[in-house]
């Protein structure tokens, strides 16, 4: 379990570093880190339906300017972590463990947004001490300066990753007992209705024009298609 | 990587460069590091410096230096792919300044100033809100076949014209200064964006066809049914469109279908309890 | 004319604006009121450019945008406002423009200004024009984007309460 949350830990750090502060890539995506996660833990397809669920949720949620999203990176990552946990622990498996999992990271997800806020906030400090590097004539500290910001985009992200593992570690056990049974029954719609509902917000706050009509047909054109066939 | 070359190798042959190749793939490489320090007051202002800075070392020295430094330390913030064109062209300005070519018009750091906003709301429209959820709902596809391969096509789907952007635009700046907000002006890139995310919009709506159609046959109900989900997405849309967050619609849509998967497990029982099944 | 939104954003039109607000009050011109834009060419080309061709783009001084926003010009359109100061904001409320809501999106740190939220750096004579506009009834509040929710101005400035 260690090695578990170790290696989760690390993902964790690269991809959400990804987010803002280095390179934008996008392997900070749920539907990379996911499985990369899971693929790391030896679990790959867990990581994949995860990712899958996820990626569409917040993906409406532009990281414009000044605005945060919630982040739904270290959302994907904890909870392949928690499912491949869970799943050898409690010697349980399928679709809904992990729809458990994803419950119980989702709300501590918004845990991450205020991370992130306090990262940027915390980096203020920065510049300032960019301000009188530069008065001092010193520009290599000013330079170093810079490099620091990394320090609170890691912690964030590592903060994140350890409050929705330690709440699911926590709850998931107490939780899975009473839930097994009576998620048993429509397990598979829910996981039907993550990407949906994500698709819907897209559809709700693009700024396309019909963009409700060019859904529609598509989707009915893709339909009548597979149905043909 | 091929781009990356090409970007670098395109000198124009007779121009003189006072940035060597070698310190502009540096500052390249720095560039990938804008956002590190990103904060409230300066946003990407600390990391513009710091990108710039080997370029500025090969132009300035000793107090200029500083006051060119304290200059680009200010608030800087536009989108991350179209930073490294703006740096570029900015290198490019102040080689012009360096070497004794001042173009009244504008000051380097006016220009700065002045292309960045609206390169931020370009690169916002065209990346984040057309290209990616572009290329998600493409992996999307093959992720919910189960093939493992799902991630990479996302990767290399979505990286494809950011790439494009950070390393041919970073030469382009480069070698042609303030001229380089042409392509912007001519290619109409807002448009560009609106298409993209039209083309996102229908990917989604096959992708939410495919997804509906397969787990109709997995769990064994007529397909055709699959075309009332039409009445929850429409009813779902509106509602975000009234601003609801992800969250609550999540929330209440999967405690929605929990409760009847319960209801009607229990109404299984209860017919069956009777003799009725 | 129908002002579906007025907000102060130091930035002008960049990806807060189109992205999010346009799609959400479905405004279908955007108004730019600011002087140093207006009277440079580059400047208002350049911002002109980053707004789709759908959308109309109208950029002006202060004292043009209002006569542009009281004639008729724009009966048709949703219209989305934005100034680039506190002043501005006032000064268009002097030359008789109504508008009975402001949205305070970014407005930039500087020497003197204060912090009030994360993108809301303000100095006192902001402050004061705050206030006047606040006496004028209109409706002040502080929000990025759609997506994050509304604060009016008064709980972000708890000190200015204390100075009156």
């Amino acid at each position: 379990m260690v090695a578990s949350l170790t290696i989760g830990a690390l993902v964790s750090l690269v991809c959400g570093l990804d987010r803002v502060a280095i390179l934008q890539i996008m392997i900070s995506r749920p539907i990379v880190a996911a499985p990369l996660t899971a693929l790391l833990l030896g679990e790959p397809l867990i990581g994949l339906q995860i990712g899958v669920m996820v990626e569409l949720l917040w993906l409406a949620r532009l990281p414009v300017g000044a605005a945060i999203p919630p982040d739904d990176t270290q959302v994907a990552i904890s909870s392949s972590v928690l499912a491949i946990i869970m799943a050898k622990t409690l010697s349980a498996s399928g679709t809904e463990l992990f729809l458990l999992c994803l419950l119980i990271a989702i709300p501590l997800g918004k845990v991450g947004q205020y991370f992130d806020h306090y990262a940027r906030q915390y980096n203020i400090r920065l510049t300032k001490k960019v301000d009188s590097a530069l008065e001092n004539g010193s520009l290599l500290t000013a330079e170093l300066q810079h490099l620091r910001g990394l320090g609170s985009f890691s912690l964030a992200a590592i903060g994140t990753y350890a409050v929705i593992m330690l709440g699911g570690l926590l709850t998931i056990p107490l939780l899975w007992p009473f839930l097994q049974h009576p998620l048993s029954h429509s397990s598979g719609w829910i996981q039907l209705a993550f990407p949906l509902v994500g698709i819907a917000v897209i559809l709700g706050t693009i700024n396309v024009s019909r963009a409700l009509t060019l859904f529609c047909t598509s989707f009915g054109m893709a339909f009548l298609l597979m149905w043909l066939v | 990587m091929y781009l990356v070359w090409y970007g670098f190798s395109a000198d124009v042959v007779g121009v003189e460069m006072a940035i060597p190749r070698k310190t502009r793939i540096y500052i390249w490489f720095r560039l990938l590091l804008l956002q590190a320090s990103w904060n409230f007051e300066r946003l990407q202002g600390i990391g513009f410096f710091y990108c710039l800075l080997p370029g500025l070392k090969k132009l300035y020295s000793g107090e200029k230096l500083l006051t060119v430094s304290r200059k680009y330390a200010g608030y800087f913030n536009t989108h991350v792919y179209l930073a490294p064109m703006v740096a570029g062209a900015v290198l490019k300005l102040e080689e012009d300044r360096a070497q004794g070519i001042v173009d009244p018009a504008l000051e380097a750091d006016d220009f700065k100033e002045m292309v960045a906003a609206p390169y931020a709301a370009i690169g916002d429209a065209l990346f984040w809100g057309g290209v990616r959820p572009l290329a998600a709902g493409v992996a999307l596809f093959f992720a919910i076949k189960g093939i493992l391969w799902a991630p990479l096509i996302f990767l290399l789907v979505y990286n494809i014209l950011p790439m494009w952007f950070r390393t041919v635009f970073f030469a382009r700046g480069y070698r042609q200064g303030m001229r380089s907000v042409e392509f912007i002006q001519q290619h109409r890139l807002p448009d560009w964006a609106i298409h993209t995310k039209e083309a996102a919009v229908v990917v989604l709506g096959g992708l939410s066809a495919f997804m509906v159609y397969s787990h109709l046959n997995q769990v064994g109900l007529p397909s055709w049914l699959g075309m009332l989900t039409l009445i929850p997405m429409v009813i779902l849309v509106l509602v975000a469109r009234q601003g609801l967050s992800p969250l609550l619609l999540i929330l209440i849509t999967g405690g929605s279908i929990f409760l009847i998967g319960l209801f009607g497990a229990d109404m299984i029982c209860l017919l069956e309890s009777w003799g009725l099944k | 004319m129908n002002l579906v939104l007025t907000r102060i954003d130091n930035r002008l039109i960049h990806g807060q604006v189109l992205e999010a607000w346009v799609p959400f009050v479905r405004a279908d011109c955007i108004v730019v009121a600011n002087d140093d834009i207006a009277g440079n060419p580059l400047k208002k080309m350049m911002m002109q450019v980053s707004v789709p061709s759908r959308i109309r783009v109208e950029i002006g001084t202060v004292a043009e945008s209002v006569a542009l926003l009281k004639s008729t010009k724009l009966d048709c359109c949703r219209v989305l406002l934005l100034f680039g100061t506190t002043a501005d904001a006032v000064s268009a409320y002097r030359e008789g423009l109504v508008y009975s809501r402001l949205n305070l999106g970014n407005l930039q740190a500087d020497k003197g200004k204060e912090r009030f939220s994360c993108t809301l750096f303000l100095n006192p004579s902001d402050l004061d024009d705050l206030e006047i506009l606040d006496q004028a009834g209109i409706k002040i509040t502080s929000r990025c984007v759609p997506a994050e929710s509304e604060r009016s101005w008064r709980k972000l400035i708890p000190a200015c309460k204390g100075k009156k």
